[in-house]
């Protein structure tokens, strides 16, 4: 489902260059739940954000689905995201200015998908905001925005969802039902899992933890295979 | 999806203050144009009277029968007029008149006036005399001792006297057309036989009609017509109005151009916010899956339909402010004015566009740029170069707005000079202002260290806010400094007691007696001028033809002569200097248009002929006339002494009120031979145009003063987010209300202090400039403006900044923090 073989990111700082990851490789599975971890500055965000096609590495290669991401310009990896992945964030990122079901519609209508606004209301329903549909996301508590967003995240059947520290701005209690939601939802829909966390417990029910260290991956390697295989 | 994506943003309240801005723009804009447009209709209407018509061909020659013909061929309305000097008799006595001879059809625009009596105020006519008759200005029925019913004889023919003319539109106030004014038909001039070839005839042919036939026309005219003709509009029949009717042009155009100026920055700025807001909205739909060419398809349909939305609001709300505003002002508007045409809505609409292209787009193209890593990673913003890129659309397409929009390279040009070089100061000083205050903050109590702080720490964006606020501050400041001197101007012409009438061919023996005679009656005579009729033959020794091209008809045609030790009040030298108390050889000082108009330079010898007498006087200076005055003014003044003084008759004015009017048949009975001009009706027509115009000015002042407010409020909202962020920081800390409060008055106040400042500085440059190249006016400073800027920017600023940012302070810090988190 997703390989990356030799990926680094370098941005050039006020002086000199600033390595932030190098010689990333690793290969997750269709329907694996992986967790990255690591200390704050570890680089495991950035590494998401590679994984997802969100940027470009300086080095090395990345494949997502069959498409080979290094090989893509922003426009062909809008449209790969647009088919394949899903997102959840740790700042939850609905959108202001439209309500909880219009927030879960949009990616839907930007398939083009007819029915989404149906569609739209089971989700909201399954994550128990049936009845808060039409509330705009700052009368929503913290944990009611991420259930928003995982319904969003789900709304087009993604076949890999990146989640960035999706209990991180919650509570414990929270967090621990917004994780529940997240996994059952995985299970149902057969998605690839791939999230960012701090949290060993959240790290602990992934199906396989991760490491980085200062921009290296140190434990649980991924068994390789070639490019194609 | 971009319009269901553009309806949810505008129900969540993000587009308000954008298309707010965007309707504005398009309301100030379309408002001036259409107020100044029905003004300037009204005001043309009425100052063609002063022609007679919307455009006069006039000539010493017969004008050819065919360019009448073809005049009504395209449509134009057509009359002819002679006017000539000739000698009338009635019984034992005799006048030189000037006789104005009229075909059935004059005049075409104005009205004539005549009564049955002499002084008395007239009624409006249609009629013309009937072949046979004239009608004669009033003071000839003392003078000739006639009645009305009886006859004057105008060469061989004796016409009936049938009524007094008590006015005729295009007397003007002309020193050309001497005499007393006597009617009759055109048709009867052959029988008087007063016209003989080689007479001096003004020959006039009258038209009617609207611009473009009448441009149309113009261009047919063949050689002939540049060589003996020349084409009279309002602005150069009448040098007073026309130079009213220009300046007054360039202040309403000024005034729109910064109505469009402002409206662009508020614009730009409600824009820049709105697309800040949209980058995480921007990152998110990537992240989704869109493509940036979606992105830029999805904000340019966005802005198409809004731009739409807010130039049909705009021009709506346009026409029902104007409307409203002649309802509110119908006192002073007395007459009703001529519906709008087509282009001030166009203007509207296409400002609004362009507005939107070159303000709004920019910042929300960018937004295709922002990558969709901000969703992880909040610091990425839209990349600096397209920021730049954007600003360079924004100049450019403000530089395309503003010329086409006045048509007039000058004023653009020196505006928008003044606005760069302010601008470049401003930022300047800015980053110094806003350092010193932090400095002086760090030794003041919390609230001040707050807000210094503040101010220093978002020094970039306070440089711009400076910058913003400053501009909107100057722009207002010129508006206003320039609307003062131009009504200064007016007002000077329009004196309660500057003279009304003219007295000419006063003998020099008569001077003193005609001085007594006034004062006993209470009137103060102005100076006296001596003035004489006389001719230019020659240029160092050339003899001029006089048949052949027109700048040597304009020189050699025959002129009023003066001559003064002292120059004329009024006048100002622009070439050579003034002569001495006691010149040897005979010198002449000539008006400086006419210098020019005729090529002639200091230093050429001019050679006069004055009656039986030839002299030749050398040019020592050129004289820039205020022909605005209604003082007597002279293309030609010679020194004292050049042609003695009994040569002479000489000229004067006094002001006399309408109701002591009779005062004149004694003054003409005393002094026969005066010839008396009667120019209050041309000043209270002058008044009456200046007076609407004068509205106009301050109307425009006003919508633009609408537009600046708009750009402080735009201004202020954009940095709503991070003010709110800050202070609610601040308040989660334990700040209190009182403090918060004391600081956000103290930031604004500084921020509107420091703008201040910096707009009387620009504001005195560039009103200096303006008032010296483009009105025509004296320079002036203004030591108020430098205490008036900063005041009004400490409390304009101060109060729109805490009033619109005064939910800080009432919203719970929780919430604030986790709506801007």
């Amino acid at each position: 489902m997703l390989v990356a073989r030799g990926v680094g990111k370098e941005v050039p700082p006020a002086a000199g260059t600033l390595r932030i990851l190098s010689g990333i490789d690793l290969e997750i599975k269709a329907g694996e739940t992986v967790a990255l971890v690591g200390a704050s500055g570890s680089g495991k965000t950035t590494l998401l954000g590679l994984l997802a096609g969100l940027d470009e590495p300086t080095s090395g290669e990345i494949e997502l689905g069959g498409h080979r991401l290094t090989d893509l310009d922003e426009e062909a990896r809008a449209r790969v995201r647009g088919e394949l992945v899903g997102f959840v964030f740790q700042n939850f990122q609905l959108l202001g200015s439209l309500s909880a079901l219009e927030n879960v519609m949009l990616p839907m209508e930007l398939r083009g998908d007819r029915d989404s606004q149906v569609k739209a209301r089971e989700l909201l329903e399954r994550v128990g905001l049936g009845a808060r549909a039409s509330h705009a996301p700052r009368q929503l508590s913290g944990g009611e925005q991420q259930r928003v967003a995982i319904a969003r995240a789900f709304a087009a059947a993604p076949r890999i969802l990146f989640a960035d520290e999706p209990t991180g701005n919650l509570d414990r209690e929270t967090g621990r039902r917004i994780a529940d939601l997240l996994f059952d939802l995985n299970r149902e829909f057969g998605t690839t899992l791939v999230l960012v966390t701090h949290d060993t417990t959240l790290a602990e029910r992934c199906g396989r933890a991760l490491t980085i260290d200062s921009g290296h991956l140190v434990a649980g390697r991924a068994e390789l295979a070639p490019f194609g295989a | 999806m971009p319009l269901r994506l553009l309806w949810r943003d505008w129900k969540g309240g993000e587009l308000t203050l954008l298309l707010i801005a965007l309707v504005l723009a398009v309301t100030t804009v379309s408002g001036i144009a259409i107020f100044v447009d029905r003004l300037q209709r009204a005001l043309i209407l009425e100052s063609s009277a002063f022609l007679a018509a919307d455009r006069v061909i006039e000539g010493n020659r017969e004008i050819p029968d065919a360019w009448e013909a073809r005049a009504r061929a395209m449509g134009l309305a057509t009359a002819r007029t002679a006017t000539f000097s000739s000698m009338v008799f009635a019984g034992d006595w005799n006048q030189l008149v000037s006789v104005k001879a009229v075909s059935p059809g004059y005049p075409l625009r104005g009205v004539l006036k005549i009564a049955d009596t002499a002084f008395v105020p007239g009624e409006a006519t249609e009629r013309l005399p009937e072949p046979g008759e004239v009608w004669i200005d009033g003071r000839l029925l003392p003078s000739l001792d006639v009645a009305i019913g009886e006859a004057l004889e105008v060469g061989n023919s004796a016409l009936r006297i049938t009524q007094v003319i008590t006015d005729e539109p295009d007397r003007g106030g002309s020193f050309f057309d001497l005499g007393p004014r006597v009617l009759m038909r055109l048709e009867d001039v052959p029988a008087t036989g007063v016209v003989q070839p080689g007479s001096r005839v003004e020959h006039a042919l009258l038209l009617r009609g609207d611009d473009a036939t009448l441009e149309a026309f113009r261009k047919g005219l063949d050689d002939d017509f540049e060589a003996y003709y020349d084409w009279e509009d309002i602005r150069s029949g009448n040098a007073s109005i026309g130079r009213a009717l220009d300046r007054a042009e360039s202040f309403l155009l000024l005034g729109g151009l910064l109505a469009v100026l402002l409206s662009g920055v508020a614009v730009a700025l409600a824009a820049a916010r709105y697309a800040a807001r949209q980058c995480d909205a921007v990152a998110v739909l990537k992240t989704f899956g869109m493509v940036p060419s979606e992105v830029r398809r999805l904000y340019l349909v966005s802005l198409v339909v809004l731009g739409g939305l807010a130039t049909i609001a705009g021009l709506v709300l346009a026409w029902a402010i104007q409307a409203g505003l002649l309802v509110a002002l119908k006192d002073l508007v007395p007459v009703r004015l001529p519906p709008p045409g087509l282009r001030p809505f166009l203007v509207g609409s296409v400002t609004g566009f362009i507005c939107l292209a070159s303000f709004a787009l920019p910042p929300l193209l960018a937004l295709k740029d922002v990558s969709p890593l901000r969703v992880i990673r909040r610091d990425i913003g839209p990349g600096e170069a397209s920021t730049l890129g954007a600003y360079a659309i924004g100049a450019l397409g403000s530089l395309v707005l503003l010329v086409w929009y006045s048509g007039s390279l000058a004023l653009t040009g020196w505006l928008l000079l003044g606005i760069a070089g302010t601008c470049s100061v401003l930022l300047l000083l800015a980053g110094l202002l806003l350092r010193t205050g932090r400095l002086v903050g760090m030794q003041a109590g919390s609230g001040w260290r707050i807000a210094l702080a503040a101010l220093q720490r978002r020094g970039g964006a306070n440089r711009v806010q400076i910058l913003v606020f400053g501009l909107a501050i100057m722009l207002l400041l010129i508006l206003y400094l320039l609307r003062t001197a131009l009504l200064e101007e007016w007002q000077e012409q329009m004196a309660p007691d500057a003279p009304n009438h003219f007295v000419l061919n006063v003998a020099p023996h008569e001077v003193d007696e005609f001085r007594a005679l006034l004062s006993s009656r209470g009137l103060v005579a102005q100076p006296f001028y001596p003035m004489t009729r006389g001719r230019i033959v020659a240029i160092d020794g050339e003899v001029i033809d006089d048949l052949e091209r027109r700048d040597a008809r304009r020189l050699s045609s025959e002129r009023n002569l003066s001559w003064a030790e002292a120059l004329p009040a009024g006048n100002r030298i622009v070439d050579g200097a003034w002569w001495s108390a006691a010149p040897g050889a005979p010198e002449v000082s000539l008006e400086a248009e006419f210098a020019r108009e005729t090529g002639v330079k200091v230093g050429d010898r001019l050679t006069f002929v004055v009656a039986d007498r030839r002299f030749d006087a050398t040019v020592s200076n050129l004289r820039e006339v205020d022909w605005d005055s209604m003082r007597p003014n002279f293309f030609i003044v010679l020194t004292p002494g050049t042609l003695p003084d009994y040569a002479a008759t000489y000229l004067s004015s006094f002001r006399l009120e309408a109701a002591d009017k009779r005062f004149l048949n004694d003054l003409l009975r005393a002094f026969p031979t005066v010839t008396v001009i009667e120019i209050d009706r041309v000043l209270e027509q002058v008044q009456r145009i200046i007076a609407r115009v004068t509205l106009a000015v301050e109307v425009v002042l006003l919508l633009v003063l609408a537009a600046g407010a708009l750009v402080l409020v735009a201004s202020v909202q954009s940095s709503m987010d991070e003010r709110l962020r800050e202070y609610g920081l601040l308040r989660a800390l334990g700040a209190g209300r009182g403090r918060i409060l004391g600081a956000l008055v103290i930031e604004f106040a500084a921020l509107g202090l420091f703008a201040g400042v910096l707009a009387a500085f620009g504001a005195e440059v560039t009103v200096w400039m303006l008032q010296t190249r483009v009105f025509e006016l004296a320079g002036s400073l203004h030591p108020w403006v430098w205490a008036a800027g900063p005041l009004v920017g400490m409390a304009l600023i101060g109060v729109l900044g805490t009033l619109s940012t005064r939910r800080v302070v009432n919203t719970p810090p929780a919430i604030v923090l986790r709506q801007t988190a």
